[in-house]
């Protein structure tokens, strides 16, 4: 997590200069990187908690810093998760006051207990200041939001993801499905990201 | 002799041409893409260390494709259709294996991002092995078949014994 947070901070200029909007908040990186990478992900899938907090640092380390590649985080909440779209919802709207990142983490991290007691909004507000706090609230209902998160979802339904994690790696018109990435088949991604490179 | 074995032939040349086709799609769909999509699909199986599943995933299409060419040319039909067996054999045993312990993975059947393993891709693989062993048994039959009578054993021209596969 140590390493996600100093990358992350080395990445900021490259975060304000990046895309306009929320999608400048919920990509990691600099767009103008040859890769490109589309995280499918579910908040309280246990297998998104494991890659967020063991694969995401080591791809950020070894693509993002470097500036091969960046990450588009998308929000693909299954429905067998109960309170996986809400997470979503608070963490988009999140993005819209550039907290994406801290909001993901703290939903993460608190993944077992949320998921458990249904109080999603507690992970949330442990990281937000109690101004942000309200207008991330309210943004959670705001309809543009909500429809942030289903264009997400539509895109991963047309993409055919499979699972949550799935990552879609692609380079122009080169586009490839990658599900269930974790440290055991991670040589596998950096073939196949590094095939996209040359 | 010859009566039994002409739908025994249409059988086996139907057989043939339709699991070479099968085998020639296969490999097409997983050369298509980069061979670590085939590569992720046969590690989830959890069979093979991975520096086995990289070689595997690099040379079994090729072999796939091989196979196919062979079974729709007829051509060596017997080695083609013992191999397609084989292969066929192996390939269903890990999906029962994998279905057995609920691991809901993509079967890999046609390159790396596919049907999750499920009852129908279960029937359709055992479909495809009863169709190849089939198919192997009657390539081999021929051999089986006793000398027609008044025709000694070692006839130079045995063709109108034979299944014309």
């Amino acid at each position: 997590m140590k390493s996600y947070a100093v990358a992350l901070a080395a990445l900021l200029p490259c975060l304000a200069a990046s895309l306009g909007g929320v999608d400048k908040a919920k990509t990691i990186g600099n767009p103008s990187a040859p890769v490109r990478i589309d995280l499918f992900s579910d908040f309280q899938c246990p297998g998104c908690k494991a890659f967020h907090e063991t694969l995401l640092p080591t791809l950020i380390r070894d693509y993002i810093v470097p500036g091969k590649a960046y990450i588009v985080n998308r929000e693909f909440p299954l429905t067998m998760h109960p309170y996986s779209r809400q997470a979503a919802d608070y963490a988009t709207a999140a993005a819209a006051i550039g907290k994406y990142q801290q909001v993901a983490d703290a939903l993460f991290q608190n993944q077992v207990s949320w998921s458990t007691s249904g109080k999603v909004w507690d992970a949330v507000a442990g990281v937000l200041t109690p101004a942000e706090q309200k207008k991330v609230q309210a943004l959670a209902k705001d309809p543009a939001i909500l429809a942030q998160v289903q264009q997400d979802v539509d895109a991963g339904t047309a993409q055919h993801v499979p699972q949550t994690p799935t990552i879609l790696v692609s380079r122009g018109k080169q586009q490839y499905s990658f599900p269930g990435p974790d440290p055991g088949n991670y040589p596998l991604l950096r073939s196949l990201i590094n095939g996209l490179l040359k | 002799m010859a009566s039994s074995s002409k739908p025994l032939g249409w059988l086996a040349l139907v057989l043939r041409i339709a699991l070479g086709g099968i085998f020639i799609y296969a490999a097409w769909a997983k050369l298509r893409d980069p061979w670590e999509l085939y590569a992720l699909a046969i590690n989830s199986y959890e069979v093979l260390p991975l520096w086995a599943v990289e070689v595997v995933a690099r040379t079994l299409p090729w072999l796939e494709l091989l196979v196919g060419i062979g079974l729709v040319a007829g051509v060596g039909l017997r080695i083609w259709s013992s191999i397609t067996s084989l292969l066929l054999l192996v390939f269903f045993s890990l999906m029962v294996r994998a279905y057995a312990k609920g691991m809901q993975i993509s079967c890999g059947c046609f390159g790396g991002t596919g049907d999750i393993i499920s009852p129908w891709t279960l029937l359709r693989d055992g479909s495809m092995l009863a169709g190849s062993l089939v198919l192997t048994w009657l390539a081999f039959a021929r051999r089986r078949q006793p000398a027609a009578p008044g025709r000694p054993v070692s006839d130079p021209n045995p063709a109108s014994d034979r299944i014309p596969v």
